[in-house]
């Protein structure tokens, strides 16, 4: 059964799961905060450079004449190590709705640091969100405990 | 939102789910074979490729929208991704995750379109 090979593989690989800075769920934190940081970078690069009247803008290529671009670029290839090793001991299914936690945060940062508007409906989609990462949070406390 | 916007986004929801699915993958690989095996690295090469794609189309869309309106577009992906993990990746999905996962991608969606 391959159900039952990964969850036994996922067991023995977490079983020695790595603690203190190397604990997947820190390297999580880090990786949500790296998120935020690199979105808000992209967004100030690619309004710098933004030209919609050309029809290949689409593609965002002109948008690497930013640094702000080139310093997002560089914060994303960092977050991806992290993903990746987070990706060795946390499920998919767990660590991707959980990783949504930037889907709350990028707005109020928008709103906080670009000045962007944030409507009343906004923000219960929001809150929304909350309550159900909350609820998300506890399959993965759960998994925690068996690790 | 024009239809080319409407593709385009649509474009970059499916490189991005499928890079996802690609790095889990491969992370399954080098946890039983290590970061040499073939598998490891072609499944690796090929995610990061997907994702390069998704990255720059990111970049179009945020050239013409503001981040806090494109960005939970990618929300939608927390479903397709969920559901696929299950399937492809024969991950367990829980009641409780799948409501969570659900009110979760439910914010998202009335975030993008508020």
């Amino acid at each position: 059964m391959p159900v039952n090979r990964q969850s036994s593989a996922s067991a023995a690989r977490t079983s020695d799961r790595p603690t203190g800075f190397r604990n997947p769920w820190f390297q999580f934190v880090l990786n949500i905060v790296g998120v935020v940081i690199y979105e808000l970078l992209l967004k100030a690069g690619a309004s710098a450079t933004a030209d919609s009247a050309k029809s290949w803008s689409w593609i965002g290529i002109n948008a690497l004449a930013s640094p702000l671009t080139w310093l997002a670029i560089v914060v994303i290839i960092v977050d991806l190590v992290i993903w990746l090793y987070i990706l060795r001991y946390i499920p998919l299914s767990i660590a991707f709705p959980l990783s949504r936690t930037v889907d709350v945060l990028v707005p109020i940062s928008c709103w906080l640091i670009l000045r962007e508007t944030i409507s009343p409906l906004r923000w219960c989609g929001i809150a929304l969100a909350i309550v159900g990462l909350i609820i998300v949070a506890k399959p993965a406390a759960e998994l925690e405990q068996r690790l | 939102m024009t239809w080319i916007a409407l593709i385009f986004i649509l474009i970059w929801l499916a490189t991005f789910v499928t890079g996802q699915l690609l790095f889990k993958r491969a992370m399954d690989f080098s946890s039983a074979a290590g970061f040499r095996d073939r598998r490891t690295i072609f499944t690796l090469g090929v995610g990061i490729l997907i994702m390069t794609i998704s990255f720059c189309l990111n970049l179009g869309l945020l050239q013409r929208f503001d981040l806090s309106y494109v960005y939970p577009f990618q929300g939608s992906s927390i479903i397709i991704i969920a559901v696929l993990a299950a399937i492809v990746l024969k991950e367990k999905l829980t009641p409780r995750l799948i409501v969570g996962t659900l009110l979760i991608a439910a914010g998202v969606v009335l975030v993008s379109i508020s």
